[in-house]
């Protein structure tokens, strides 16, 4: 293996452990603060990778429109998943949220891949597969070469886990999301609308989701029928690095990027999914307290 | 009560009588749709083991449907079984099921150490899991392409059938003698309360293992019928998403923790399927049809896998 | 000043609450005391908003507050501080108090609100930098009820202040709040204990199976023969 192999290697898994950190992350703050476990949540990773294959290669827009265009676009479906699919479920019992929530966001996400890869083959590619090329293939940093793909993967992964981090660290909305992910009922006595938050980490977290989604697409063509992986890969995380922790988040993220890269390295990239899927049997085995052991204390 | 278990029994005895005869005077068409809503059944009632009796919503039925259907395949296919002669069929259906068996008994391990709706993702977790493994191992399973089935093995679809009836009235039978049994009172204790059946000296994990591997049981045959009368499987037709879904759908509509709910429910949605499917030639394909419905049942009756019968007990108690 | 009337709430079928109605007036403290179960955590939920009322009046200063959302209700003053206290585990002492002042900044500014907190229970400014989930039992309910006055409510509602804790920490905790009521404070005391939410109260309420049964001030409640059998007879401090 020649260093600059290494450092190809080292960048894939930290550029694909950043994607991975921030879905997982996304994922746990609408969990910790709802207590809905979106299954749907990867499904927005494959639109967002599927809207940008449109715009970016499709149709002739310039890339700040496109990047407008998808993060609005998905915030709007964000407050819209909110309202029709979160929001039912608030005045309810938590065995009837767990069962009910899975039952919905498993149905939305079917019915979306479904449809997605259906009209996609029908409509635009007989082959539905979501793919980004960027334009710098190679930069030069020090004299050393770095994929610029990877490169920018890394870097807009990277800003959007600190503008998560800022926002809920120095804000006041961000200090209730926290609150809220902590001790519901207090946190609503003291004022804070659980409503606002819950729209706020929809909005934000579906847009950066599918965001996530593009950034994954310049790295791994994605099919319509990834998202439930992709959730999974998530929950993976999740359950490693601990309900609304962004450390753990981090952590779990790249453990899991470097393992998938490394996989696809020495057995070829079709055993990478395996990888976040054996993960996720064996900390189940190996944690004796079990998925979110803690929470219930 | 007496007479509404008198009138379920005339139309059960009614419906066998009438699935007795279908393969002797239907369409060939008839009798295959009759055949896969017969195995769909069969998934739906072992399903309603784990999601009706004992409270853990699955999404990982089909995974014992598929992989015994490929160890049947792979197993006849490799010629390993030719010394037996005509027997051969039969003992690689054994071999499936006990190696289904097993493989449930060990998934037990990871999948309870959780509940609700983690379990229900890690179960379908292990069916993505084995999806992967056999489109990986293309020199052992076909990969992408699938494996057709030696015609030396072929199950002509009137045997099929029957073995599949067969199998639906066994899996009925298994769901009502479970409710009947200690191991259904344990069950029963533990969908109520796990911390009052720890209390009383159960061992949870124990009860729960057993009913994993008892519901795949009747799956795992299942598959090995529809395997070798198929003639070809791929991961599609043997792990499909509809072989995991469609049961849930069916105990939750029919009604989840009684015998006839998952029979009805099965009924009923290999009706709109068919006619979806046959009849209606809709440009939408089925699989989002299958998520509108889940999403609609989970919007509409929150309780899910809780049927009505156990939420008024519950009531009961707690007003006590 | 708080004024419930005719109140009744049900979960589903079951009836928890048939007409309780009670007053609390400004300056007074108020106990409402009764076994488990009762009633009591179920009509604070419904003063808070938590859950759905059947029927009845909720009023504070003559004005219902059973059409507001629960997360508003503390800018009408009252302020709530629930049982097995209602802090944010994972958060500093000081992150937990800025939190009681996140709806209605206090009128002072927020930081001498703290102090006056700090002031009244000073362990919290030694602990100020700590996770509140590390505090001890005691800590986390004089936490709890600092974080009810960063707002500066002009009523108080604390629900079994004393649950769980060490008769010495109750004593402690009992003379803070006799004090608070010194100072003015409007307070609605709701206990299991009752001996001592008595001996404090002005006026009290004894509910029973969802329904007011007793009232009367605290002294004559004490005096009450029914009271004594029911309550205090042989094991009047329980715990």
């Amino acid at each position: 293996m020649t260093f600059q192999t290494l450092l190809d290697l080292v960048l894939g898994g930290v550029s694909l452990g950043g994607i991975y950190a921030l879905v997982a992350f996304t994922l746990s703050l609408s969990l910790a603060t709802t207590h809905v476990l979106n299954v749907a949540h990867g499904t927005f990773m494959v639109l967002g990778a599927a809207l940008a294959t449109l715009l970016f290669r499709v149709t002739p827009v310039s890339w700040p429109v496109a990047v407008l265009a998808l993060l609005a676009g998905f915030a709007l479906l964000g407050l819209f998943f909110e309202a029709a699919f979160v929001r039912p479920f608030a005045a309810k019992s938590p065995q009837q949220i767990l069962v009910g929530s899975i039952l919905v966001t498993f149905g939305f996400a079917l019915a979306v891949e479904a449809l997605l890869g259906y009209y996609w083959a029908r409509l635009v590619d007989p082959q539905p597969s979501f793919s980004l090329t960027f334009p710098r293939a190679r930069v030069t940093l020090l004299g050393l070469a770095f994929s610029g793909t990877r490169l920018t993967i890394l870097v807009v992964a990277a800003a959007a886990i600190t503008a998560f981090h800022l926002l809920l660290r120095s804000t006041p909305l961000g200090r209730a999301v926290r609150a809220l992910s902590q001790n519901y009922v207090g946190a609503v006595i003291l004022g804070v609308n659980p409503r606002l938050v819950s729209l706020t980490i929809y909005l934000t977290g579906i847009a950066a989701t599918a965001a996530a989604g593009a950034l994954l697409a310049l790295a791994i063509p994605l099919e319509p029928y990834s998202g439930l992986r992709l959730t999974l890969v998530a929950m993976t995380i999740v359950v490693i690095g601990g309900v609304g922790s962004l450390p753990g988040a981090l952590l779990g993220g790249g453990l899991l990027g470097m393992a998938e890269v490394l996989t696809a390295y020495v057995l070829g990239s079709v055993w990478s999914p395996v990888v976040s899927l054996l993960v996720f049997f064996s900390v189940l085995v190996v944690r004796p307290e079990g998925l979110w052991g803690r929470r219930a204390a | 009560m007496g007479s509404a278990r008198g009138v379920m029994r005339v139309a059960g005895g009614l419906a066998v009588a009438v699935s007795l005869l279908i393969p002797l005077v239907g369409t060939r068409d008839l009798v295959t749709a009759t055949f896969f809503t017969g195995l769909y059944i069969v998934l739906a009632l072992n399903y309603d083991i784990l999601g009706g009796f004992l409270g853990y919503m699955t999404l990982g039925q089909g995974a014992f449907f598929g992989v015994a259907a490929y160890v049947t395949v792979l197993l006849l296919n490799s010629a390993r079984l030719d010394a037996l002669g005509r027997a051969d069929m039969l003992v690689a259906a054994l071999v499936a099921v006990a190696a289904t068996a097993l493989m449930a008994f060990g998934f037990a391990y990871p999948l309870f150490r959780l509940s609700g709706a983690y379990f229900a993702i890690a179960t379908f977790a292990m069916v993505l899991l084995i999806r992967h493994f056999i489109l990986n191992l293309p020199d052992l399973t076909g990969g992408s392409y699938g494996v057709y089935v030696n015609p030396r093995h072929y199950l002509s679809l009137t045997v099929a059938y029957y073995l599949g009836l067969g199998l639906l009235l066994a899996s009925a039978w298994l769901n009502h003698a479970i409710a009947g049994s200690r191991l259904g009172l344990a069950v029963a204790a533990i969908r109520e309360s796990e911390l009052a059946a720890s209390t009383i000296g159960l061992d949870l994990f124990r009860v729960k293992r057993r009913v994993l591997v008892l519901s795949a049981i009747p799956s795992a045959l299942a598959g090995a019928v529809f395997g070798l009368q198929a003639g070809y499987i791929d991961v599609d037709a043997a792990l499909g998403v509809d072989k995991t879904l469609l049961p849930v759908i069916m105990a939750l509509m029919g009604g989840s923790g009684r015998v006839a709910g998952p029979v009805v429910g099965g009924l009923v949605v290999r009706g709109i399927d068919v006619t979806l499917k046959n009849y209606l030639h809709l440009t939408v394909p089925a699989l989002a049809i299958y998520g509108l419905i889940l999403l609609t049942i989970g919007l509409l009756m929150p309780e899910g896998v809780l049927n009505v019968a156990v939420r008024r007990r519950r009531l009961a108690a707690r007003s006590v | 000043m708080l004024e419930v009337r005719d109140l009744s709430v049900a979960y589903g079928d079951l009836r928890v609450l048939w007409g309780v109605g009670f007053t609390v007036r400004p300056g007074e403290l108020v106990a409402l005391i009764g076994p488990n179960g009762a009633g009591k955590s179920t009509t604070l939920k419904a003063i808070a908003g938590l859950i759905g009322v059947e029927d009845g009046t909720v009023t504070l200063d003559g004005t219902s507050l059973l059409g507001e959302p629960p997360y508003t209700r503390i800018r009408r003053g009252i302020s709530l501080v629930p049982e097995g206290r209602g802090l944010f585990p994972a958060m500093s002492v000081e992150e937990n108090l800025e939190l009681g002042g996140f709806a209605v900044p206090p009128p002072e500014g927020l930081a001498r609100a703290l102090e006056r907190v700090y002031a009244l229970f000073p362990v919290l400014g030694q602990r100020r930098r700590q996770l509140a989930g590390a505090l001890s039992g005691g800590e986390q309910q004089m936490l709890a009820i600092g974080m009810g006055l960063v707002s500066r409510p002009r009523l108080l509602v604390l629900d079994e202040p004393s649950l769980g804790l060490a008769p010495l920490v109750v004593d402690h905790l009992y003379d803070t709040i006799a004090r608070l009521r010194r100072e003015g404070l409007t307070i609605l005391l709701v206990e299991q204990q009752i001996f001592l939410a008595l001996e404090l109260a002005d006026r009290a309420y004894v509910i029973e199976t969802g329904r007011i049964r007793h009232e009367g001030s605290g002294r004559a409640l004490l005096a009450d023969p029914h009271v004594q059998a029911a309550y205090l007879g042989g094991a009047s401090r329980p715990g």
